[in-house]
């Protein structure tokens, strides 16, 4: 009899621990349902389930030019802008991708610009299959940001269990002290496209 | 002494077997009641979900009229060619539909209507715009024709212009789906040469 009680007290026990252990460790929903990364590196062609991204050229500058309204606009930042130029096209139907995130190297996540207003080259991109198309983020982020980053760009911004492309920016060229080696003052964001280099 | 201590003996057995078949009787009912708790709380999801989704096609052949959606639908004509400001290596193609009204509440019936190009890989467009193309004169697309307030036994060209890539171009075909009537949509022959 003595043996039993014992027992039964050994298995409450347990579970009482086993439980516990369940809810210190369990992860958080959004962690559950998080997008789900495709990795690749700069100039690679990234299939994230619903299109095909390729990552072309990273520009920073001090100062970001725009036509907003028929007014030319001059936007400046404390940090720096990073004009990202990709190619996407759509999978298997049309799609749009829509949401682009700058994550530095500890993790910080800069989401894309919202300064900027409405523009057709911005997102969402409307994106078809098999018609590849030019598509442009901006980010503003703080220069000590830039080495060892990654973008991450993703059909919508909350689209759980959705693919995700995670591209490294490690082809990036920097200087010794972290700053990228080539900033222009100036970008003019209604120019024809080649202006900077990388 | 022994006669009380023997006499609980049969009782206590008969009321273990009595609990063990209840017991048994108990997992059975889980096995059945836990799928069917799922699937009840899955059906509108489920149902939801079917009605958004364009997943089965029914052919149709050229000049054939179909009902869909409480009208007849017809493809009219499907033509493509270079024009306006084009990406590289693409075509706009236009795709107009000739529908016999059946039943004029286009709000409740036409709901979601989608007009798509797909190919033999299965790929879908949908409509796009093309700056120096518009649609020609008296073709609407599919919302401009939920509010034109048509009535019944009306017949009206419905269209859109889409970009496709060259290599789709020759087997493409014109596709409608309807909110009221999917996962079913109407998938339509190319018209001959």
């Amino acid at each position: 009899m003595r043996i039993r009680i014992l027992g039964n007290l050994v298995i409450l026990g347990a579970t009482v621990v086993l439980s516990y252990g369940m809810q210190v460790s369990k992860p958080h929903y959004a962690d559950l349902t998080a997008p789900i990364p495709a990795d690749g590196a700069m100039h690679d062609t990234i299939r994230a389930r619903s299109f095909d991204v390729r990552l072309d050229k990273v520009v920073f500058a001090r100062a970001l030019k725009t036509n907003q309204f028929g007014r030319q606009k001059l936007l400046t930042t404390s940090g720096l802008w990073a004009v990202v130029t990709t190619s996407l096209t759509a999978t298997a139907a049309s799609t749009t991708v829509a949401d682009g995130t700058w994550q530095g190297p500890t993790g910080l996540r800069y989401h894309q610009t919202e300064r900027l207003g409405y523009r057709q080259d911005m997102p969402p991109h409307g994106v078809d299959p098999g018609l590849e198309k030019r598509g442009l983020l901006v980010f503003e982020i703080p220069p000590d940001q830039i080495r060892g980053a990654s973008l991450l760009i993703a059909a919508r911004q909350f689209g759980p269990l959705d693919a995700q492309a995670r591209i490294s920016l490690d082809g990036l060229p920097t200087s010794a002290d972290g700053q990228p080696a080539d900033v222009l003052p100036e970008y003019d964001l209604d120019a024809p496209p080649p202006q900077g280099k990388s | 002494m022994s006669a009380v201590s023997t006499a609980p003996g049969p009782i206590a057995s008969e009321d273990r077997q009595a609990e063990q078949k209840w017991r048994r009787r108990s997992l059975v009912a889980l096995a059945i009641l836990l799928p069917l708790t799922l699937a009840e709380t899955s059906y509108d999801s489920l149902r939801e979900w079917l009605h958004g989704e364009d997943l089965i096609a029914r052919d149709v052949d050229f000049g054939q009229s179909v009902p869909f959606g409480g009208s007849d639908w017809k493809l009219a004509d499907l033509r493509g060619g270079k024009a306006g400001r084009l990406p590289d290596h693409a075509f706009a193609v236009i795709a107009t539909f000739s529908v016999k009204i059946g039943d004029p509440d286009l709000q409740k019936q036409w709901l979601g209507c989608k007009l798509m190009l797909t190919d033999a890989a299965g790929r879908r467009w949908l409509p796009d715009v093309i700056a120096g193309v518009s649609l020609p004169a008296g073709v609407m697309n599919c919302t401009s024709a939920i509010f034109s307030g048509v009535k019944k036994g009306d017949t009206v060209t419905i269209g859109d212009i889409f970009i496709v890539p060259e290599d789709a171009v020759k087997t493409i075909r014109p596709a409608v789906g309807l909110s009221s009537e999917r996962p079913w949509f109407l998938r339509f022959q190319r018209p001959p040469k």
